[in-house]
């Protein structure tokens, strides 16, 4: 068990008469030390882990954040947040001409601007860039721009028909 | 109103548009949205497609989507009926209508804004006049006009008024007398039913005036043209002139299979025309298999007697076939057999008098293994698109049958495959059964053939295309072994078991089977006449009117009233 030698060690402080000095235990305060470093260790690979996650998150829902997932992550974990957002769209930023290119917006590389998709489940009115929408029922085909698709093929609700 | 260029007056009005495609369920509808979807794909058109299988289904459809479209593509449905009244769409809606189904309903061909029939004018269509069916209102209204406008001028208006009077019963009886003409030129005109040039070619032929058409489209266009063939919706003529339309495309995409220095590599698409047999999938099956469950030979040979099966034996006899070999694979079969096949069969079967066995088709080849004709195509696509599985709802079965047509999906062509298999099959067994226990009987103008509920694969049979294909084939194998020479010219009413549950039975007419038969068919007004009467419970959903749903409870009476009209 972990904290044994160091609950020893305090006991044996505890239990000698006030004013006495017991012998500089080094063994037992040496093992302590070792015990609090592996601890030590294993959190910061569990910390880690948690960052990984977090970065993992940007990618999937975007620079915002749903409240819930905020709630779960402590305050150094959402400053870290903020940083990687800053260096991600610094970069995105330098890439591709003047605008810079959004590479967030896409699973893979796209090779073209419309996809035929297929509705797998009826999901009602979607709306498309000119203001209008489409009824997605199932079965039906469309033919749309990749970018309006893309979060509803994620979802499973659109298929993408490859010829 | 029909369009003349295409290209103006269709595709690029739609170019920058989103469109709204209803397709209908058969395959050279299939064929068309395919060739339209790749033209669309290239341009970067918005479009959605919804497949529909009957008016009811297009009419939800259309409710459904009415809100978020402004023009929209009918493929192989809305031609035969009079599309603004039943669907009743906003005044800027625009409707662009490529169908086969004729005759094309008279208000659709003289409106001039809102439906576009994307059908080539050679079509012997024989529309008739716009002054004999249509009537300027105009005079009715200045003769009311006139009566109201005279209240200042007494003496006037009674030598007017009286001038009216004697010029009244004169109006009245030549408005009686255009009227009745009228209805003898609507009658006549609307009278019966036929198919005009394939939609698969009018898209293609789109395709290839803006440059775009490619070999795949060219072998949809094909596909299409030869299910017309298959489901006897043309005549022999129509069929070799149109095979002779997309011969000269093929030699043109596909020349470079003779030059030996620049042939193609064996894994890119090749399209051929040849000569071929009339027999339904025999590359795929086995020959055996295939003479007994082709109708053309099926029928000849009358293979539901023991007779016809000896004939058959002395058939493959004279052609120096062994059995064994006949009942393999063809695939299989000894390559010094598979030579000169079709030579062989063609001179026997021509001593057995089946002098059409030569058929002008077209196959496609890519890769080592896989080589098409157009007819098993058909076939196989028919058959997914009409499988009567439980789980699967109609779309599903759109949808299967949709992405058999590309080539990336070989699997689903070669399931497709399998299940034309056993549709043949039971096609041909109940045919056998039909005639053995002689459940084909004379009504006097028609012949009666009803499927029992018990019937074997009778589920197979209960969709339009699947009994449409059993009646014809039943006719003309009934035609081979009747000795009655009146009941040869007779047309046939079949009826199968629709659903049990709700006591509905599928009728479908088919007209009588003749050499020269111009393919018309007078069952879909017939069918409507005949429920109206009796006030039996029908429903004329499908897209051909000859093929309808009716309560089996009416079935007697509705019989009945057919006698009599027909007779």
């Amino acid at each position: 068990m972990f904290c044994d030698r160091a609950i020893e060690l305090v006991r044996e402080l505890h239990r000698a008469p006030e004013g006495q000095l017991l012998a500089f235990n080094e063994d037992g305060l040496r093992q302590v030390l070792e015990e609090m470093k592996a601890l030590y260790e294993q959190n910061q690979s569990d910390v880690y882990d948690r960052l990984l996650r977090i970065r993992a998150l940007r990618w999937e829902y975007g620079s915002v954040l749903p409240n819930v997932l905020r709630f779960h992550m402590s305050a150094e974990e959402v400053e870290w947040f903020n940083h990687y957002k800053k260096s991600l769209a610094t970069y995105m930023r330098s890439l591709g001409g003047d605008e810079g290119l959004d590479i967030t917006q896409d699973m893979k590389p796209p090779k073209s601007l419309y996809i035929e998709v297929r509705c797998l489940k009826d999901y009602g009115e979607f709306e498309v860039d000119d203001g209008t929408s489409v009824l997605l029922k199932k079965n039906s085909q469309h033919f749309l721009p990749r970018w309006k698709c893309e979060p509803l093929i994620r979802q499973g609700v659109l298929e993408h028909v490859l010829w | 109103m029909f369009v003349s260029d295409f290209r103006k007056e269709f595709y690029e009005v739609v170019q920058n548009q989103r469109v709204l495609l209803f397709v209908a369920s058969d395959v050279d509808a299939l064929c068309a949205c395919k060739i339209l979807q790749a033209l669309f794909q290239c341009d970067h058109v918005q479009y959605t497609l919804v497949p529909v299988s009957g008016w009811q289904e297009l009419e939800t459809a259309f409710l459904e989507h009415k809100e978020q479209f402004r023009y929209y593509i009918l493929i192989n449905c809305g031609a035969n009926i009079d599309l603004l009244d039943i669907l009743q769409p906003d005044d800027d809606a625009m409707f662009f209508v490529c169908d086969t189904h004729r005759p094309v309903n008279v208000v659709n061909v003289y409106n001039d804004t809102q439906i576009k029939l994307l059908i080539k004018q050679d079509d012997d269509l024989e529309v008739p006049a716009y002054d004999d069916i249509f009537r300027d209102e105009e005079e009715e209204e200045e003769h009311s006009e006139d009566q109201r406008d005279d209240g200042s001028e007494p003496s006037e208006k009674r030598t007017r008024l009286e001038e009216e009077i004697v010029a009244e019963p004169m109006k009245r009886r030549e408005r009686r007398e255009w009227e009745a003409r009228r209805r003898d030129i609507l009658f006549d005109y609307e009278q019966y039913e036929y198919h005009g040039t394939s939609s698969a070619m009018v898209m293609f032929d789109l395709a290839w005036m803006m440059s775009k058409d490619m070999n795949d489209m060219l072998w949809w266009a094909i596909v299409g043209l030869t299910d017309q063939w298959v489901q006897d919706r043309i005549t022999q003529m129509k069929y070799v002139t149109d095979v002779g339309i997309l011969q000269r495309h093929v030699s043109r995409h596909n020349h470079r299979d003779e030059d030996e220095e620049n042939a193609l590599s064996v894994d890119c698409m090749r399209i051929s025309f040849e000569p071929s047999l009339r027999l339904a999938l025999y590359q795929h099956w086995s020959l055996h298999d295939s003479l007994y469950n082709t109708c053309y030979t099926a029928a000849r040979f009358k293979l539901w007697s023991v007779h016809g099966q000896k004939r058959l034996q002395e058939f493959l006899a004279d052609m120096g076939l062994p059995l064994k070999q006949v009942k393999q694979k063809f695939q299989s079969m000894d390559i010094s057999l598979k030579e000169n096949l079709r030579e062989l069969i063609e001179e026997s079967a021509n001593k057995f008098g089946m002098k059409d066995m030569r058929v002008q088709t077209f196959s496609i080849h890519f890769g080592f293994k896989h080589k098409f004709l157009a007819s098993d195509v058909v076939f196989a696509t028919m058959s997914l698109m009409e499988s009567p599985e439980k789980d699967s709802s109609g779309t599903d079965n759109f949808i299967q049958a949709l992405d058999s047509l590309s080539r990336g999906n070989l699997d689903k062509l070669y399931h497709g495959l399998e299940l034309a298999k056993k549709q043949l099959l039971a096609t041909q067994q109940t045919i056998a059964s039909c005639l053995c226990t002689n459940l084909v009987i004379s009504q006097g103008p028609f012949l009666y053939c009803s499927l029992m509920e018990g019937t074997p694969d009778v589920a197979l049979f209960s969709k339009p295309a699947s009994l449409s294909l059993l009646s014809r084939h039943l006719l003309k194998s009934f035609v081979c072994s009747t000795k009655n020479r009146r009941c040869k010219l007779l047309p046939l009413v079949m009826a199968a078991p629709l659903n049990v549950e709700q006591g509905t039975v599928t009728v479908v007419g088919i007209p009588p089977e003749t050499d020269s038969s111009d393919r018309k068919n007078f069952f879909g007004r017939a069918f409507e006449k005949a429920a109206e009467g009796t006030n039996s419970r029908t429903l004329h959903n499908y897209f051909d009117f000859s093929v309808i749903e009716l309560k089996a409870e009416d079935r007697s009476k509705f019989l009945d009233a057919l006698v009599s009209l027909l007779s």
